[in-house]
């Protein structure tokens, strides 16, 4: 599996200020299995990224997000995505070597989707996913020292992200190289939405340790969930995540907030939290 | 009334013996246990001390709350400077021995001196005799117990060494009960006055300043001690962390090299206790009972993590016959099951680099292990080199081989790999023990959702700061850690029951400022002993090499993070940017 390298500081930007005309609704707060849209694609990005920076427009009313993203405005919300990575990148100056970016409307984003995009930037300024006969710059990694050249951009009026990447030095990534090809997958109707919630949730594997095994009457078992709270109330038998009881997300950290999203081959490790002795 | 106010000083040399009265305002601030066994200890010695010297004290401190009927309250410390460390050690330990110490009538018996052959030290209501006893040295501790009691009386308790004790091994345990004040060496400080046991038998009553309160106060902690908060103790035993910690990528494996091991299932509890018999047992006055006796080559072994964690997957040993007949014969020795399994894992890494010529020491194998602890109970073959525990023997060694010994001031590292809990990294790094689970908790910490385990920051200092006070206290009172879950708001009850056995008023805040006094004395006394500040740190291992994760991710701690670190912990805890503490201005013998 490609990683990026440890030296690489990676952040990600999520442009939520669209206008979501074809939707009729915004879709950052659209309902994603108990949780928003946008909560979910910020949450699957601070599993690589940080900071996570979200771009709204002026006056937008956005859904609860997890402590620690930052919020950007796009002062100039209808001119196009260059303006909102511009805001974002302003934001992330001096806080990392890259940004990630990613529509808001990408429900089926995977981390290892990133994290391959990521592993390709190497000595490029850019890494542009190419699948289906389209370019994905809203899928896409941007050095942040791309800024001086996307602001050249916004001032000639040339508001397509296509011109940043004839200047800048892009590396395309064909859909052969992408792992996790679904991550690219948008909704912008609601029909597309609808069927899209309609899929199967994430499956996610759910190892069980210590006295819980008993109460809970297994010891790995595989759930449909898109979040931890839903992973939870899979789980017959096991109330909540309490004092007693604790949850990692794939072995490393600790997970209590029930709208971290989950994605498919996800592990929950569940535990007593008496780790001592 | 409460509490007797004096301890016991015996000098072995001279079979001398007198009572000497501890002050109010001392017993107030320093408790017992841990923060009474230190006052006493920096009060009898002289600075840089030699540890196995005859004028080194030893300390067994009883506390406050032992002869009480409160649950877990049967517990003693063990205090004097380590020969392993060369700094502070105070191991803690339970059972009947610590309430039939109290019941002598002292809150502490001291010991200096060297009796002039193998003895035994009585104390009981005729007073203190220093008998000979050459026919017990040589015997394993828990043997010497029971020859002791059947040849002096049922009545008498004993806290003994074993042969590694004997022989000076720097790890050597002082045991009783089949229970060890196990780190630090204390056994090698009792074999170095030829003290083969200390037995004692009382007949005191323990008295407390409100009974019914007491008692009220000890039906509700044994009711609240059957909760969730002690289950999986019970059900389980602290093995239950072993494959927990493993899908954490928490589990030292192969000598700190990674943090997973494909052996794991077959040493888990989830495992073993489902496939073979086992006894549970309890220490004296508990109500949660923690032990669970596995069957082994030489009799049961008393599987835990720690032990479990040392001589298996440290060592790479995935074979629970071996790592139960291993950790069998670490109790027949007489030596810490952390250490010994520390320093057979650092020798077999040293084998592996060719550093030492000792083919049939390899990682993996159970007979190498096996083998390895026979020769550190023979003193044969390499048996020398592994007797001076990991630091003694990277030394020997040579190399640059320090870099990988997994220790910190010299007492090997439990079973928390640093780089994963990033809290307890900080808290192995700066306790006056050294690399020790009991003095400081920060892992608690590190398993929650309070830190970011992976990328210590000034939230671990805060925790490796409350969770090290909470242990200094907790160890003073003297409770059993595996109880701190039941309490809700921990200092407001400790104070309360603390307030009905003493009768001094206490309150959450002043047992606040008295944990940090306890922190600071344990300090002074290592300064007085000879710390410097470049052992508040970790070995080169965990902050240069990047550890797998069970994830795939690479796990770093930079040493720029743990200097920071350890600098707002100096800061924090009011000392100067060396790690001095001031003036000792809270001293309670300073006072009137």
């Amino acid at each position: 599996m490609a990683v990026p390298p440890p030296s690489l500081h990676l952040s990600a930007i999520v442009l939520a200020g669209g206008r979501s005309s074809r939707m009729g609704a915004p879709k950052a707060a659209l309902d994603w299995h108990g949780t928003s849209l946008l909560r979910r694609v910020t949450g699957v990005l601070m599993r690589l990224a940080d900071p996570v920076v979200v771009v709204h427009a002026p006056g937008q009313e956005l859904p609860e997000l997890p402590e620690g993203v930052l919020l950007a405005v796009d002062e100039q919300p209808g001119r196009g995505p260059l303006e909102g990575i511009a805001a974002g990148m302003r934001a992330l100056h001096g806080r990392a070597d890259a940004a990630f970016v990613s529509s808001t409307d990408a429900p089926f984003l995977h981390p290892a989707f990133v994290r391959g995009v990521a592993a390709a930037l190497d000595g490029a300024d850019a890494v542009l996913p190419v699948a289906g006969g389209h370019n994905h710059p809203l899928a896409a990694l941007y050095r942040l020292s791309l800024l001086p050249a996307v602001e050249q951009l916004l001032s000639e009026q040339r508001m397509r992200p296509f011109y940043l990447f004839e200047t800048a030095n892009t590396r395309m990534l064909d859909e052969p190289q992408l792992q996790r090809p679904e991550s690219l997958r948008n909704v912008n109707t609601p029909e597309e939405y609808r069927a899209a919630l309609a899929e199967p949730q994430p499956a996610v594997t759910v190892e069980v340790f210590g006295t819980l095994r008993a109460p809970l009457g297994i010891d790995r078992t595989v759930v449909r969930a898109a979040t931890l709270g839903g992973a939870i109330d899979a789980l017959p038998g096991l109330a909540d995540i309490s004092h007693h009881v604790l949850v990692a997300l794939n072995g490393e950290q600790f997970q209590a907030d029930r709208s971290v999203p989950l994605v498919d081959g996800d592990v929950l490790s569940v535990l007593t939290a008496e780790a001592g002795g | 009334m409460s509490g007797f106010g004096r301890y016991l000083l015996v000098d072995l040399s001279t079979g001398g013996s007198e009572q000497r009265e501890i002050p109010r305002h001392v017993l107030r601030r320093r408790i017992g246990g841990a923060g009474l066994g230190v006052h006493l200890a920096r009060e009898l010695s002289p600075p840089d001390l030699d540890p196995l010297a005859p004028e080194a004290p030893v300390v067994f401190v009883f506390s406050p709350l032992v002869g009480t009927p409160l649950t877990t309250s049967a517990k003693f410390a063990v205090v004097a400077k380590s020969p392993l460390t060369g700094q502070l050690n105070d191991a803690l330990s339970s059972s009947h021995f610590a309430i039939a110490g109290r019941m002598t009538g002292n809150e502490a018996i001291a010991i200096v001196g060297r009796a002039p052959e193998p003895s035994v030290c009585l104390i009981d209501s005729d007073g203190v005799r220093v008998l000979a006893a050459p026919d017990l040295w040589g015997l394993p501790a828990a043997e010497a117990e029971d020859v002791l009691r059947a040849r002096f009386g049922r009545g008498y308790r004993a806290a003994a060494i074993g042969p590694a004790g004997e022989a000076l091994v720097p790890f050597a345990t002082v045991s009783h009960d089949g229970r060890h004040a196990g780190r630090g060496g204390h056994g090698a400080v009792l074999g170095s006055k030829n003290l083969k046991a200390l037995a004692v038998r009382g007949r005191e009553k323990v008295a407390v300043a409100d009974p019914k309160r007491v008692l009220a106060l000890a039906a509700d902690l044994r009711e609240r001690s059957f909760g969730p908060a002690t289950e999986k103790y019970r059900e389980l035993g602290t093995l239950a962390n072993l494959l927990a910690f493993n899908a954490l990528s928490t589990l030292p494996t192969r000598n700190f090299r990674e943090a997973t091991f494909e052996g794991a299932q077959e040493l888990s509890a989830e495992q073993v206790s489902s496939l073979r018999e086992r006894t549970r047992t309890h220490c004296a006055s508990c109500t949660i009972g923690c032990g669970h006796i596995y069957p082994a080559a030489n009799g049961g072994a008393r599987m835990e993590y720690e032990n479990a964690f040392a001589l298996g997957p440290l060592c790479g040993v995935s074979d629970p016959d071996a790592v139960f007949a291993a950790s069998a014969r670490c109790d027949r020795l007489g030596i810490d099951t952390i250490s010994a399994g520390g320093t057979i894992a650092f020798a077999m890494e040293c084998v592996e680099r060719g550093l030492i010529d000792v083919p049939w020491l390899r990682f993996g194998s159970g007979e190498a292990l096996l083998r390895a602890l026979d020769e550190i109970g023979s003193g044969e073959g390499i048996g020398p080199l592994l007797r001076l525990g990991s630091r003694g023997m990277a030394e020997e060694v040579g190399h640059g081989s320090i870099a990988f010994a997994a220790q910190v001031k010299g007492l090997e590292l439990p079973g928390y790999e640093p780089r994963t809990l990033q809290s307890m990294a900080l808290g192995l790094a700066v306790n006056a023990r050294g690399a020790d689970h009991n003095r400081s908790g920060a892992y608690e910490a590190d398993f929650s959702t309070r830190v970011d385990r992976l990328a210590g920051d000034g939230r671990s200092v805060a925790a490796a700061i409350e969770t090290e006070d909470n242990a200094a206290l907790i160890d003073s009172m003297i409770l059993c850690k595996f109880l701190r879950g039941v309490f809700a708001d921990s200092r407001a009850e400790w104070a309360e029951l603390l307030s009905a056995v003493t009768g001094f008023d206490y309150t959450a805040a002043e047992l606040g400022s008295i944990a940090a006094e306890i922190v600071d004395e344990k300090k002074r006394y290592n300064v007085e002993q000879g710390w410097t500040p470049e052992s508040d740190t970790l070995p080169e291992r965990f902050l240069n090499e990047p550890l797998e994760t069970g994830g795939g991710s690479a796990a770093t701690l930079p040493r720029e993070r743990l200097q920071e670190m350890v600098a707002r912990y100096y800061r924090l805890r009011g000392w100067d940017e060396d790690g001095l503490p001031g003036p000792d201005l809270h001293d309670p013998a300073a006072q009137p």
